[in-house]
Formats: C-alpha cells, sequence, structure tokens
C-alpha cells in the first residue's frame, strides 16, 4: 500500500503577504495625506468640534511663547507683510494651543486695522 | 501525486531561474512607507470664523450687553459666573436677535485652548458671531 506523504511545508515564511499589506499602507497614505506644510516653529493648533474646512492659504502662525511668522516674515514684520498682500481672502490665525488667548485677540485687533478680509482661527477639528 | 519513494535521487524537474529580487523594491517602498506616515498631517484642519474687537463694531450694537470673560477656570457673563452648561442659554437670553453678536474677552492668562473650548460651547448653542477682544 502506497501512503502519500503529507505536502511539503514551504521554507520560511513567504514574503508576498507582506509586500502586499505594506503596498496598501502606502497607497492608503499616499491618497489620505496631506503633505503638511512646514510650519516656522513647532505648533498644535487646538482642539475645536468646528467642522468648517480650512483652506490654508494665507496663514499668520503665532506660537505658543507669542512669536509671529508670516511666509518669511517674523515678529512684528509680519504686519506690512500682511498689509502688502494683494489677496482679500480670510487671513487664517494658526496659533498654538497654548498661546496666550488674550495675544490672539491683540493681533486680531491689529490684523483689523490693516485688512478688511476678515480672520479664522485654525483648530484641529472633530 | 506525490512522487515520494519512488526514486529518493530525483529532485523534480529543475526549477525555474530565479525571479528578479524583490529587496530592493521592497526597500524602496518601505521609504516612501515612512516618508508618508512621517510628512503627512492626518484630520482636517477646521476653523472657527471669528472676528476681532474694532472701533467699527459698536455702531450697530443692538441689545442688551453680552460680554463673556473666559478665564482660565470660569466663565463670566456680563461679570457673572456662570455654570458652562448653562452658558448658551444664558447669552441667548440676551440676544436681541438670533444671529446677533456676542463678545469674548479672554482674562487672566487663558491660554487658546480654553478659548476655543468655550467657543465651541457657544457654537453649539446656536451663537456663531463671535467677537474677541482683549
Amino acid at each position: 500500500m502506497r501512503i502519500d506523504m503529507p505536502p511539503r511545508k514551504p521554507r520560511g515564511e513567504s514574503i508576498i503577504p507582506m509586500i502586499n499589506v505594506v503596498f496598501l499602507l502606502l497607497i492608503f497614505f499616499l491618497l489620505t495625506a496631506q503633505i503638511a506644510p512646514s510650519t516656522p516653529f513647532p505648533l498644535t493648533p487646538p482642539d475645536s468640534r468646528s467642522d468648517i474646512p480650512a483652506q490654508a492659504r494665507d496663514v499668520l502662525y503665532v506660537s505658543a511663547k507669542g512669536e509671529l511668522a508670516w511666509n518669511e516674515a517674523r515678529g512684528e514684520a509680519v504686519w506690512p507683510e500682511i498689509a502688502a498682500r494683494d489677496s482679500d481672502t480670510a487671513v487664517e490665525i494658526r496659533a498654538d494651543a497654548s498661546a496666550s488667548a488674550a495675544a490672539v485677540a491683540a493681533h486680531l485687533k491689529q490684523l483689523r486695522t490693516i485688512t478688511d478680509a476678515g480672520a479664522q482661527l485654525v483648530v484641529s477639528g472633530g | 501525486m506525490s512522487r515520494a519513494g519512488d526514486d529518493i535521487l530525483d529532485l523534480g524537474p529543475r526549477r525555474h531561474p530565479r525571479r528578479m529580487s524583490m529587496t530592493p523594491m521592497i526597500d524602496v517602498v518601505f521609504l516612501l512607507l515612512i516618508f508618508f506616515m512621517l510628512a503627512s498631517r492626518f484630520g482636517m484642519d477646521a476653523v472657527l470664523p471669528v472676528a476681532g474687537g474694532a472701533e467699527g463694531a459698536a455702531s450697530d450694537w443692538q441689545g442688551a450687553p453680552r460680554l463673556v470673560d473666559v478665564t482660565p477656570d470660569t466663565v463670566r457673563v456680563n461679570g457673572t459666573d456662570t455654570a458652562e452648561t448653562a452658558l448658551a442659554a444664558a447669552v441667548a437670553d440676551l440676544l436681541p436677535e438670533p444671529d446677533a453678536a456676542v463678545i469674548l474677552r479672554p482674562r487672566d492668562q487663558a491660554d487658546l485652548q480654553r478659548l476655543v473650548a468655550v467657543m465651541d460651547l457657544l457654537r453649539d448653542g446656536g451663537l456663531t458671531n463671535l467677537i474677541l477682544i482683549e
């Protein structure tokens, strides 16, 4: 009587399923990612339940310590730069969650004196 | 059908020539994967529309004063401590019309996260016309 031998076990784990998973991850990140524009300093916007999408056009950065940045301008030099811009879209203020709210209010007031475009506060929406 | 046992020395048909090595491709794919994981920003950012206090705002002000002081631990409506759960209703009672403006004033080094939390409370109560002053 002949008995069939059990099929041989494949040598080691196959690498193909892992590559499949990696490709899936890669495609997922390619499709969902929005390359983050580099911020002049690390900052985390405050959390909010707002669902109005940000446009990320003209962004005034405010760090936790109150530093200002607008394109290449830093500190008080941002205001003439903002006044000189040739767009009338709202300015987005991307401020750190731990920045002083009163300082942000002061920046808003300053913004209001140089542009009529209005302002929006960037938050990480929920 | 197993041929095992027929002839121990028969190693079967010659293997196909080796396929192209996949290792460099996998290296590249991993690099791309890590790049996108690190370079991407998750969660769409949102915005809160907010007006800055300015000289002209007072001229078209209507109704009772609605000044919300935001401190790190409390919220005051026109100077009166108000529970956060009752905040939106307390402010809404003062509005002459539903979309009238409400003034927010951060106090005592309240940080932006605190201010945004209070703005969320007001927005949940249907108050969207928020003015921020110092």
